[in-house]
């Protein structure tokens, strides 16, 4: 089984990719199965629930929209974590990244040049993945030239690039009023809404775009190759002669360029503005969405996808229903654990164990 | 003049250290005892959460402040054993199966709120622990914890067996010692203590449950083992100062100084010490692997 998924990672076998994607869907079923029984315990009707969750996602078209825009940051984050987790580096800076790509596209998009838009909005753009790259460069940097966890050192970054954004939208940066954000960008660096009345901007486009192009860089390029070996063997990549140092490096800036997307495009797209605590968590909810995409670029794409819908529906839920939103944290939750936890899975599934033994 | 400074700046700031602290050394001293026994603690924050919730549940149903206490030790306990069966039975990624854990108490406590009191911010206030003086007891009780941990890690036989098989699962077992057993009971001493740190907050600091109490609590748990070199005696002194920088941001709030840049002083010097002191710190070589690989 975990020879069989290394050989996917490594490059697309078509028994793997099913065997994957059948464990992702598994997991994915047994994470809502298993939520489902909380509320029925909680004495919710859990089919009134994932009803109220897909009338909200898909129901009509401003649902879908939501779902989209939903899905967008997510997708963004969710890469993010994938990137630096092919090259076996568990980026858990994400939410950090994303804070400074957000700060410093809040700031450029704000600052009147006399710039044009076609000029203005991709050099926001421009900040906002570069801001998001240096902070994990630095992690990457800190790894390689001085031995530390990167872990361990995302989870101090988090919290000192949390707390300098704060100090920045609270201090120096402060639009007038009695909230902690910044000046509203101006209008040539926003991204337009695709339609009247819909949030749907072509933030979620350039989304699916990144991910395309981050699966082709993972998986034909020279540079794609010398990282999913430096994941799979550290040392062997280094007896074969790649430079595994410099690789972990720009591994982390690619995917801190990409966390800095998410901010920069929530910024331009959705709030207009850098909002202090403007993150329910997108940054940690992106590991939930690398592993239902079980590390695969593609994958990103869908399982954004799907936890988007999830939370797009609960909003709806909220409205509709008196069962609590937090149904759709816990199977995110569950998401984690069961996908990373393949024997668990097939401990739990009966029809598994068959399976298992025919394996051994 | 000198002796009014004391008693309206030092005074306030040594006390407010005190109890900033106590929650963090609780939880970093259990995350002692899961990475000597091999287990990464970044599922830390989830056993406080678990623990902080449980004790006021505990306390809210029997109206006794102790039984809240022993709640809170249990919920975090479980957590642990949780946390244990995943990375130990089912082989799965620490840091995944910590960060999971951690997003999964945080949604389940909130739930289970909503449930239990139909309010999604915060619960009723419970009967928390009484004491007269300043300092909680619960203070005394971590410092006399932590002497006893250095005791038991390092003086005996169980400490012995218990890094053993932290730093070498394969040399452990091949002596005869059961390796999964340490484990658990390294984990399951993690939760018991970082669910009495949890407790701390919320029937000692406070008297309530809030969403999110512990607020990343236990993510500076887990710097603060790297900082005190997993060291039980040291692991006191590295929390205080995470506890007296909260304390300062406190005093200064209000006073034109932005608590932002107080508040990120101890992460500045824990980036430092990862930067240019990680070379002395090197976590049992067994961390993050399971025995057959």
């Amino acid at each position: 089984m975990t020879i069989r998924r290394n050989l996917f990672r490594n490059g697309g076998n078509l028994l793997a990719a099913t065997e994957t994607i059948r464990m992702s869907t598994l997991s994915l079923l047994l994470a809502m199965v298993v939520s489902a029984i909380i509320m029925a315990i909680c004495r919710y009707n859990p089919f009134e629930a994932f009803g109220a969750i897909f009338t909200g996602a898909f129901g009509n078209s401003r649902a879908i929209s939501q779902t989209l825009v939903h899905a967008t940051p997510l997708m963004f984050t969710g890469l993010a974590f994938t990137i630096a987790k092919k090259a076996s580096l568990i980026n858990i800076g994400v939410e950090g990244q994303m804070y400074m790509g957000a700060i410093a596209t809040a700031w450029i998009g704000a600052l009147d040049f006399g710039l044009p838009a076609v000029l203005h909005l991709p050099l926001a753009i421009l900040f906002g993945a570069v801001a998001g790259a240096l902070l994990a460069g630095l992690v990457g940097f800190l790894k390689v030239r001085f031995g530390s966890n990167e872990v361990i050192s995302t989870i101090v970054l988090n919290t000192i690039a949390i707390n300098i954004t704060g100090y920045l939208a609270n201090y120096p940066l402060k639009a007038d009023g009695p909230t902690a954000q910044t000046n509203r960008i101006l209008p040539t660096a926003e991204l337009p809404r695709l339609f009247q009345g819909y949030q749907l901007t072509a933030a979620f486009f350039i989304a699916i775009a990144v991910c395309a192009i981050i699966y082709l860089v993972m998986n034909k390029s020279l540079l794609g190759y010398e990282i999913r070996c430096v994941g799979y063997n550290r040392l062997a990549a280094q007896t074969a002669g790649i430079p595994i140092g410099r690789v972990m490096v720009v591994t982390m800036l690619i995917s801190g360029a990409v966390a800095g997307l998410a901010g920069a495009m929530l910024v331009l797209g959705v709030d207009k503005r850098f909002i202090v605590g403007f993150s329910p968590g997108y940054g940690y909810n992106g590991i939930s969405v690398a592993a239902l995409a079980a590390d695969n670029p593609i994958g990103v794409v869908f399982a954004g996808l799907i936890f988007g819908a999830l939370n797009a529906g609960s909003m709806v839920l909220n409205r509709t229903t008196r069962i609590p939103t937090d149904f759709i944290n816990v199977i995110q939750a569950f998401v984690i654990i069961f996908v990373s936890a393949p024997l668990l899975v097939k401990d739990i599934l009966p029809f598994h164990k068959l399976r298992r033994k025919h394996d051994k | 003049m000198i002796s009014d400074f004391i008693l309206r700046m030092v005074f306030p700031v040594l006390i407010s250290t005190i109890s900033m602290s106590t929650p963090l050394i609780l939880a970093a001293l259990g995350g002692v005892f899961s990475v000597r026994g091999g287990i990464m603690a970044l599922g830390l924050e989830s056993m406080m959460m678990t623990g902080a919730f449980c004790a006021v549940l505990g306390s809210y149903l029997s109206g006794s402040a102790w039984i809240g206490v022993l709640c809170g030790v249990l919920g975090g306990m479980l957590l642990g054993l949780l946390h244990g069966v995943l990375c130990i039975r089912y082989k799965v990624n620490q840091v995944i199966s910590g960060i999971g854990l951690n997003l999964l108490a945080l949604a389940t406590t909130t739930l289970l709120m909503q449930l239990v009191w139909k309010n999604r911010g915060s619960s009723p206030q419970v009967a928390s622990l009484e004491y007269s003086g300043v300092v909680s007891p619960l203070f005394w009780l971590t410092l006399v914890l932590a002497v006893v941990a250095s005791v038991v890690l390092f003086r005996t036989k169980f400490g012995l067996r218990l890094r053993m098989v932290g730093e070498h699962p394969q040399a452990a077992a091949s002596m005869g010692i059961r390796v999964h057993g340490y484990k658990y009971i390294g984990v399951l001493v993690c939760g018991a203590l970082a669910g009495l740190g949890g407790t701390y907050l919320s029937l000692d600091h406070l008297n309530m449950f809030v969403r999110d109490m512990t607020a990343g609590r236990g993510y500076i748990a887990v710097v603060i083992n790297i900082l005190a070199r997993y060291t039980p005696l040291n692991t006191i002194w590295c929390a205080g100062i995470f506890g007296f920088s909260d304390a300062v941001q406190i005093i200064f709030q209000g006073r034109g100084i932005p608590p932002q840049l107080v508040q990120s002083l101890p992460y500045v010097v824990t980036l430092l010490v990862l930067a240019f002191g990680v070379k002395h710190i090197t976590p049992p070589a067994g961390v993050g692997k399971s025995e057959d690989d």
